[in-house]
């Protein structure tokens, strides 16, 4: 990891993932005070590393743009906002509205709040986030949207509903997965008697979105991302929230559901009984790859290279389900040293005791290093212990590291430039058994 | 002074007078000098979405270099783009070398206490880390927003790093918040190439000063190819193919080729540029520096325009007689090649929506190839394609929309509402407004495809008769999805939002 620069950074910057969250909420539009290069770069962006989603409703070049120039650097955008908010309510066709600022217009000194307030107060359907692209990278976007949706727009005051939930923590496009992530814990969380507000899925209504203070807790599916707007759901609306991490796989899952009943006081009854019949089935599904996981050696060692969210919950599916080795997780995000420790505490933590060395390293090209560090080839001549047969599951940019130790390769995480994704997801029960697919779908791809 | 000399290169909107906000017809831009083909004073949109700025084509060009380094300085969401640009740089090299090799992008990443305290010192150390761990032969640093803001001065970097490392450093200048013309791209790398790699002094004076690279010999049979980083090698071949019947050796550039060798170009006899929106700025430097004679007219899309391109080559050489040959031999092999596809297209109408010069050559084949035009976006205009839309509004029976816009597909969702075209052809990420409406779409570039000379012509019917064929994922997805768009919106102008600029 270098101190001066970042090797081909598997995010883009806070208004791009903040662009992304809003396209994800029913009827979003994203209104971008920037100069007229930010949403093209994200439409490319999403174009080669969100494995083949581009956009949305109202994404990528049809977002509304200010488009500011030079003129504006000098003389100030506020009255060129102005305009643009007054003319995209005659011309988009929206149920929330999101004025997102850029590098430019923050440094400007543009006053976004007092503009979006007015409009506000004409009954428009608006919030605003400062997500200059220097404040930090897209997950930084998605967390500024949501603490911004949950302070300007959610209801306060609402009664409170002892089953309701709120549910987040995975970024929409800049993880491929988030449909289908989603998808399946909110799946298993209707299976515990809970009513789900996911905010981005097709399920979800701007109504329920408003009504968000009512949920009784807030799940965040993350252990890094989305958690201050978490801290600010509560100071708000008092809503309590458990940051767990992305249960992928029967285990990950088990504990995650007990974690949520606990918290969301559902009977262990009937906890238990769904983790049973949840469990018997994908065992089920299981039971008949036994005899080829064996004859055909499917065991591997593995390198996981990802996202904060990844990077952790595959290396723990991998060593505690998949009974695979994973030596060596790579998290591609800068993170404070707190959020790194709450990473290593997970994976000290497993049920197989593996022991898995996680590093921080944001450049693909050093992973080789990190892996040579790890497993340093014992031996000579025939008599050599190299690292294999193993398999690297990434992003697209780890195919070359996947190339140079002949191992197969899987996107997992972004960029996934080589994937189409649309609701596939690896969480939950189906997700692990997904993953599985997956997986062992890349080694025999040649059979 | 000229303006390789200066430390930036003048946005396009100075030099060429180039406009993005302009509602008009095919008649009215072609009408001559004076009229609406010569805007003086662009319009202004007070609605405006999202569209590009000049980093991303100056990267798609830079990624695309062979052991170079593009060292991104701004904040790190600037050149995100490349993950898209990647896969273009992957299958290129698979392509020229035989294994796909990704492009190596960095970014300071600039964050707050950059933007206060200013982020020289960043990069200069970044410099001299990618220096030893990639050791390219150069570095283009390209400057974002940021420090086009808050005054970073990357030449000055540069200047005080070079000695220090062994690659050629070559500072590219793509603030975007400076020119609302992206061809200014193609400019900002020219002249980080101009002034690093072939600058001035370093060849021996002659008695006109005009001479190749210090070493190099004048190369009398070979003609600088100008390629575009969306032109793929396939279309290069089908340029090298034509070249070669004529006798004449090519230099393929800038895309894909090692900056090292760009000295060649100033070997070459000629410089022929394949799209005049790309490189009039270089080729006026070649020229200026090294005599290289340069054409720049005509982009080889499409059967009379390939003929017209291989034409201006010809007579340079004094080669007319062996050029009038070979189109006539391969004007005959193609008529006949696309004879059965014309019953499909005949009468069809088409939207065609592109960088100027990319459209209205694209539009010149699709008439040879019987459509009919219902309207054309180009996503510019300067005076190098006037000549475009004279050649169209006298092939044409009768006038259609000419919508110059930076993208903006709220006014191609109103025009395609009306026009209700028969086929869209569209830029990259382009193409979802019309697939959203029901038309049959197709991608008017795309590297792995063929679009040019006389290949490409039966190439992109072949690929026009697939998608015409069997429209379906389209048309369903109209029946299930909408545009972002109120309803009310349809039924104004589709210029409604066009100030100051005139409007038709």
């Amino acid at each position: 990891m270098s101190d001066n620069f970042i090797e081909r950074a598997r995010y883009t910057c806070a208004q791009g993932g903040a662009a992304a969250t809003v396209t994800a909420l029913p009827g979003g539009i994203p209104i971008l005070h920037s100069p007229s290069g930010c949403a093209g770069n994200f439409a490319w962006s999403q174009n080669g590393g969100s494995a083949l989603q581009v956009g949305g409703y109202c994404g990528t070049l049809a977002m509304p743009s200010s488009n500011i120039q030079e003129r504006d650097v000098v003389f100030g955008g506020d009255s060129r906002l102005r305009e643009q908010i007054e003319n995209t309510l005659k011309v988009m066709d929206g149920s929330i509205y999101a004025v997102l600022t850029s590098c430019v217009t923050e440094i400007i000194g543009d006053d976004i709040k007092s503009i979006v307030a007015d409009f506000k107060n004409q009954g428009v359907p608006i919030i605003g986030a400062e997500t200059g692209g220097f404040k930090g990278n897209s997950y930084r976007g998605y967390d500024l949207v949501l603490q911004s949706l949950f302070r300007d727009f959610l209801e306060r005051g609402v009664v409170k509903k002892k089953k309701q939930v709120n549910l987040w923590g995975i970024i929409p496009s800049y993880d491929p997965f988030w449909r289908g992530n989603l998808e399946e814990v909110r799946r298993l969380l209707e299976l515990l008697g809970l009513e789900v507000n996911s905010f981005f899925l097709t399920d979800d209504t701007i109504e329920g979105i408003r009504q968000a203070g009512s949920a009784s807790l807030n799940i965040v599916i993350s252990h890094t991302y989305g958690l201050e707007a978490a801290a600010l759901f509560e100071e708000i609306h008092g809503t309590p929230f458990i940051s767990l991490p992305l249960p992928i796989g029967a285990s990950a899952t088990e504990s995650f559901l007990r974690a949520v009943s606990k918290a969301a006081k559902v009977s262990s009854a009937r906890t238990e009984t769904v983790i049973s019949t949840e469990k018997k089935r994908y065992f089920r599904y299981l039971e008949p790859l036994t005899d080829c996981i064996t004859d055909l050696d499917l065991q591997r060692y593995a390198v996981v290279v990802g996202d904060a969210n990844n990077a952790t919950a595959v290396t723990k599916f991998l060593a505690d389900d998949l009974g695979w080795l994973p030596e060596l997780a790579v998290c591609t995000d800068v993170l404070q040293e707190h959020e790194q420790e709450r990473l290593q505490e997970q994976l000290k933590h497993l049920e197989s005791r593996y022991p898995v060395s996680l590093v921080f390293e944001t450049d693909s090209s050093q992973v080789r290093g990190h892996l040579q560090k790890k497993w340093p080839v014992t031996g000579s001549g025939k008599y050599q212990n190299v690292f294999g047969p193993a398999f690297v599951i990434g992003s697209s940019l780890d195919r070359e590291l996947a190339l140079e130790i002949g191992a197969p390769h899987l996107s997992v995480s972004f960029p996934v430039a080589n994937r189409a994704i649309l609701d596939r997801g690896y969480t939950g029960f189906r997700g692990g058994l997904r993953l599985i697919e997956d997986l062992l779908g890349a080694v025999v791809a040649g059979r | 002074m000229s303006n390789i000399d200066l430390k930036t290169p003048p946005k396009r909107e100075d030099r060429l007078n180039a406009c993005i906000a302009h509602g008009s017809t095919i008649c009215e831009m072609a009408a001559g000098k004076g009229k609406k083909s010569c805007l003086q004073n662009d319009g202004d949109r007070s609605f405006t979405q999202g569209s590009i700025c000049l980093l991303l084509p100056a990267l798609a060009m830079l990624n695309s270099l062979p052991d170079n380094v593009v060292l991104m300085h701004g904040a790190i969401g600037c050149g995100s783009c490349t993950h898209s640009q990647n896969a273009n740089v992957r299958f290129g090299t698979t392509q020229r070398q035989g294994k796909a090799r990704d492009a190596v992008w960095i970014s300071t990443a600039m964050n707050e206490s950059d933007v206060i305290s200013g982020g020289e010192d960043k990069l200069e150390l970044a410099i001299i880390e990618a220096d030893r761990r990639y050791k390219p032969f150069s570095i283009t640093v390209v400057s974002g927003c940021v420090p086009g803001i808050i005054g970073d001065d990357i030449d000055g970097v540069v200047l005080k790093v070079q000695p220090e490392v062994n690659a050629r450093l070559l500072p590219i200048h793509c603030e975007g918040f400076k020119t609302k013309i992206w061809a200014t791209a193609y400019d900002a790398v020219y002249h980080g190439i101009g002034r690093t790699l072939l600058r001035e002094g370093e060849q021996p004076a002659t008695a006109d000063g005009l001479a190749p690279f210090k070493g190099l010999e004048r190369l009398p049979n070979t003609v600088n190819l100008m390629n575009v980083s969306s032109m793929g090698q396939i279309d290069e071949q089908e340029l090298e193919r034509l070249l070669k019947l004529l006798g004449l050796e090519v230099n393929i550039f800038p895309v894909f080729a090692h900056p090292e060798s760009m000295v060649k170009a100033t070997q070459a006899a000629l410089s022929i540029s394949t799209c005049p929106t790309h490189d009039d700025y270089f080729l006026s430097y070649l020229e200026e520096r090294f005599g290289v004679p340069s054409l720049i007219q005509h982009m080889p899309i499409g059967i009379e325009n390939t003929g017209l391109w291989l034409r201006d080559v010809a007579a340079h050489f004094g080669l007319e007689e062996k050029a009038e040959q070979i189109i006539a031999q391969e004007e005959k092999e193609l008529s006949e090649a696309l004879s059965g596809f014309r019953p499909l297209f005949a009468g069809k109408k088409v939207f065609i929506s592109a960088g100027e010069f990319r459209a209205l050559a694209t539009a010149r084949l699709l008439e040879e190839l019987g459509f009919q035009m219902s309207g054309i976006r180009s996503f510019h205009h300067d005076k190098f394609a006037e000549v475009e839309y004279e050649k169209l509004a006298k092939s044409s029976t009768e006038d259609y929309v000419i919508d110059i816009a930076d993208v903006q597909p709220f006014e191609e969702a109103n025009l395609l509402r009306r026009l209700k075209p028969d086929l869209f052809l569209g830029h990259a990420n382009g193409n979802g407004t019309a697939a959203k409406l029901g038309i049959p779409t197709h991608a008017i570039y795309h590297t792995a495809l063929s679009y040019i000379g006389y290949k490409g012509a039966f190439e992109l019917a072949r690929r026009l008769q697939r998608q015409l064929r069997n429209p379906s994922y389209n048309r369903k997805l109209a029946e299930n999805v909408r545009l972002p768009y109120r309803d009310e919106w349809y039924g104004d102008s589709p210029f409604t939002y066009i100030t100051k600029g005139a409007t038709a």
